[in-house]
């Protein structure tokens, strides 16, 4: 794949074409970074396995997968919109607080652990979506859970 | 003539060691707490690389959920323009051609600009 975007030295030019109405639509998620880093676990909880489908068509595609994987692509965007929705329907006021905080502090997660506790807390009792990284050792407290966070600026976002 | 000779009972002992007050604890003291606090920084270093790469490994798992998300919006609409490459291709020339010897998608280089700019 040639990974070089069209240059121009006018103007920015964008192709506005629709796609083929052969093709079904679908509403884009339209999230920007910070509201998709804070609900980026729980799209990775429940969106695994549309995930997954869709890479795996990526990777068998050998080459093809950008036409066809659309239908696969579809069930992801789907999905992952799907879970911002239904946060924004049970938890909105946490989850703008928590994504507003990761905006101010440059995205670092440790800076907002506060307020990330009350949305896993809120999503959980909600949705049953649970925070967990893969691949944490056993015997230690996963970070998001911990109570200090040693880069954190200040005490009170603890 | 009379030699020097020394005094009855010998010369007095020649002072050669200062005699000055040592300041300060034993070298040891200095050595140990040292030690200690090196120990000590070693300790809170490792602590803090710890827990770096914990923090490291959410980012990277937050990214990995959100990869294939991103990525099918990114080709939906590498397609949207690629088909509609294709039919302007097709309008214009009337035939759609291969430009390369194989049929993995490739993103094109080139794209048509309308004559004039209206912006």
């Amino acid at each position: 794949m040639a990974a070089r975007e069209p240059r121009f030295n006018q103007h920015v030019l964008i192709d506005t074409t629709p796609m083929p109405s052969s093709i079904p639509p679908v509403q884009e998620v339209g999230a920007s970074s910070a509201p998709l880093l804070s609900a980026s676990y729980f799209i990775g909880a429940r969106c695994k396995a549309y995930n997954d489908d869709f890479m795996k068509c990526k990777t068998d595609a050998n080459g093809r997968g950008e036409i066809e994987c659309l239908k696969e692509g579809r069930k992801v965007t789907r999905c992952a919109a799907g879970v911002l929705e239904d946060i924004n329907k049970s938890c909105l006021e946490e989850f703008r607080k928590h994504w507003t905080c990761l905006d101010d502090n440059n995205q670092q997660l440790w800076q907002c652990r506060r307020l990330e506790r009350g949305l896993n807390k809120c999503v959980f009792d909600n949705l049953k979506l649970e925070k967990t990284i893969p691949g944490t050792p056993e015997n230690e407290v996963p970070v998001h859970l911990r109570k200090k966070q040693i880069f954190a600026h200040s005490l009170l976002s603890q | 003539m009379p030699q020097d000779m020394p005094p009855m009972g010998g010369y007095e002992p020649v002072q050669y060691r200062r005699n000055l007050p040592v300041r300060g604890f034993r070298p040891a003291t200095y050595l140990f707490a040292i030690a200690g606090v090196m120990t000590y920084g070693f300790y809170r270093m490792g602590q803090g690389i710890r827990e770096q790469n914990e923090l490291a490994r959410e980012k990277m798992w937050s990214r990995i959920h959100l990869i294939p998300m991103l990525q099918a919006e990114e080709d939906r609409d590498q397609v949207r323009r690629y088909y509609s490459q294709q039919a302007m291709e097709k309008e214009l020339l009337g035939a759609e051609t291969k430009a390369y010897n194989s049929d993995r998608f490739v993103r094109p280089t080139y794209a048509v600009t309308p004559s004039h700019v209206t912006k």
